[in-house]
């Protein structure tokens, strides 16, 4: 069982970090989440483990979230996905109502709850005649096979799932819910690491790339936001979790507010322009997003 | 109705056991599959508790969960918070293992073709054995750190017959 | 906000008594749709109901469709807390006036996140 220094080590990583508190009687609980971890490090044990988080900031925030059960939620934080149909998307209908077509990336996707929740939504808005692909990519083949399968436990199925689109959308299959065959249709699966150069694809009108720059460090993070940049349409749209910022790592990036939301596009004047990165301003309309702060 | 997507699948029970007990209990202590078990039978583990919950309608069964003494306990003070040096009434322990055995029998009867209703749950100190009408369709065994319990689906004997019918 | 918890499982109004007491909820509870009924009757001013299926007396559909059927009460918002886990049974609680639906078992989470998607808990503001 993990030391008693190493225990308090890791309770005050945790509170430092997302200031929830880990008790003394959790020890089984931080054994538990960070075992798995340690094997994949190469550690003997969670100890040898602990000290390596000591010294390593990635593997931190690698253990942080173990520890912090972050099971992906549907329509997770809502206001990202309110902006994605409020803003984003009539924006969309207007500029690319020449193809008719969308394509989104769901970046490091897990097991596919930030895709289908972006296919609900585009089947309930896109007008007749629209087609729209979400790109789901992952790290993980495991976690690519759950985003085809489409099968989510009753669990996973209670988080943020509103039950208007839980009847609409799934069907009981044994002790899962599976997701309609219309939506399943609308995803492709890529295994992509984002740390290594990404493999050829479409230019994305909208990439949600939420809640996993926290796993890299800096050089990493500026690389994959340089990166990302070069695969969004010039006037699409870049998401990051609620906590995560392009701020002082890529100045490719025009920040606009939407809402509780802030959303990243590409800079105008191309990638990685000289200008000094423009001050959040606040979207009002749709229409106010063509004009970019120059 | 086909009897062949009727059939009760072990591996589904043991899901939904699985599921109903981490989510009470936390991420703690998984629940592992373990033979019938011979020495650590729930009955000779000292006093034991059943939980019991019938089914009635498309699908029918009875679903009864035998827990020793330290499991109920542990169980009951994870899903009301107690604090080990707070004091369990038995009130406390068949209000708790009652909730549970509701949790797991409506999520079963949810893996059968319905409608069906579920009845309202029934916890003694000791066995309850179900009508003798009916005849054993599952029976799982589960171990939980050094303890273990017992799941049990009954079925009317009819339509065990029926399913096996079908299955041969 | 005042939320009243409809169970009959003492153990489960405690757990959820915890969760919405947590997101700053005075709670009313009751065992059964009856005494739900006969608390709502007294004149408590109820934002959220969350109601379990299957209970003595009253179950926690009817409760549904009696709330439903009181304009006065039209401003409640009902959400579901049960075991009945069927597709079919969870149509026919949206039908009958039910916003939204937990099934049990669920996670402390589940629940605050369904009522973030009712705007009935506030979401902390990222730092």
């Amino acid at each position: 069982m993990i030391s008693e220094a190493n225990f308090s080590f890791v309770a005050d990583l945790l509170r430092r970090e997302t200031a929830m508190l880990c008790e003394t009687g959790k020890e089984y609980l931080v054994e538990a989440r960070l075992l798995p971890l340690a094997r994949a490090a190469g550690d003997a044990d969670v100890d040898r483990y602990v000290d390596r988080l000591r010294t390593d900031a990635a593997e931190r925030a690698r253990a942080v979230d173990a520890l912090t059960i972050n099971e992906t939620s549907w329509f997770r934080d809502l206001a990202p996905y309110q902006a994605f149909t409020e803003v984003m998307l009539p924006h969309l209908l207007q500029t690319r109502a020449h193809r008719r077509h969308l394509d989104i990336w769901s970046a490091a996707c897990s097991s596919g709850q930030e895709a289908y929740s972006l296919c609900m939504l585009l089947d309930e808005n896109l007008p007749a005649g629209w087609t729209a692909t979400i790109h789901a990519t992952d790290v993980s083949p495991s976690m690519l096979e759950r985003v085809q399968a489409g099968r989510y436990s009753q669990v996973e199925m209670n988080r943020g799932m509103p039950a208007t689109r839980l009847v609409s959308y799934f069907t009981r299959v044994g002790n899962e819910w599976e997701v309609a065959a219309k939506l399943r249709s609308m995803v492709t699966t890529k295994q992509v690491n984002l740390a290594l150069p990404f493999p050829p694809s479409a230019t994305y009108d909208v990439v949600f790339l939420r809640n996993v720059l926290i796993y890299f460090d800096l050089d990493t993070k500026r690389d994959i936001l340089r990166r990302v940049n070069a695969r969004v349409a010039r006037d699409g749209f870049l998401l990051l979790g609620s906590t995560e910022t392009t701020l002082d790592l890529d100045d490719s990036w025009v920040r606009e507010t939407a809402g509780r939301v802030v959303i990243h596009r590409p800079r105008p004047d191309g990638p990685h322009g000289t200008a000094a990165a423009a001050a959040p301003r606040a979207i009002t309309t749709p229409t106010t997003l063509t004009a970019t702060g120059a | 109705m086909s009897t062949s997507t009727a059939e009760l699948s072990m591996t589904h029970v043991h899901a939904v056991v699985e599921e109903v007990w981490t989510t009470f209990l936390g991420g703690g202590d998984p629940l592992y599959e373990i033979a019938p078990p011979t020495d650590r039978d729930p009955a000779e583990q000292g006093s034991v508790w059943d939980a019991a919950i019938t089914v009635t309608g498309a699908w029918q069964a009875a679903i009864v969960i035998c827990l020793p003494d330290g499991v109920a306990d542990a169980v009951t003070r994870a899903m009301l918070g107690f604090a080990p040096e707070d004091h369990l009434a038995p009130e406390d322990l068949i209000d708790a293992l009652g909730e549970l055995v509701n949790v797991i029998g409506g999520n079963i009867k949810s893996l059968m073709p319905g409608p069906s209703k579920l009845s309202l749950p029934l916890v003694a100190r000791g066995p309850i054995s179900p009508s003798t009408s009916l005849v054993e369709a599952c029976r799982l065994d589960l171990g939980w750190g050094p303890h273990s319990l017992r799941v049990v689906v009954s079925v009317p004997a009819d339509q065990d017959r029926d399913q096996q019918a079908e299955e041969a | 906000m005042h939320a009243l918890i409809i169970d009959d499982s003492r153990t489960m109004r405690t757990i959820l008594r915890r969760i919405v007491t947590e997101l700053g909820y005075e709670v009313t509870e009751a065992g059964n749709g009856q005494e739900a009924l006969d608390a709502l009757e007294t004149g408590i001013d109820v934002d959220l109901c969350l109601i379990d299926w299957n209970m003595p007396l009253m179950d926690g559909y009817t409760f549904v469709t009696r709330v439903r059927a009181e304009p006065r009460w039209r401003s409640m918002t009902l959400m579901m807390v049960t075991t009945e886990s069927e597709h079919g049974q969870i149509v026919r609680a949206l039908a009958a006036g039910a916003h939204e639906y937990v099934i049990k078992p669920f996670t402390p989470e589940a629940i605050v996140e369904k009522l973030e998607l009712l705007g009935l808990a506030a979401r902390e503001v990222p730092a």
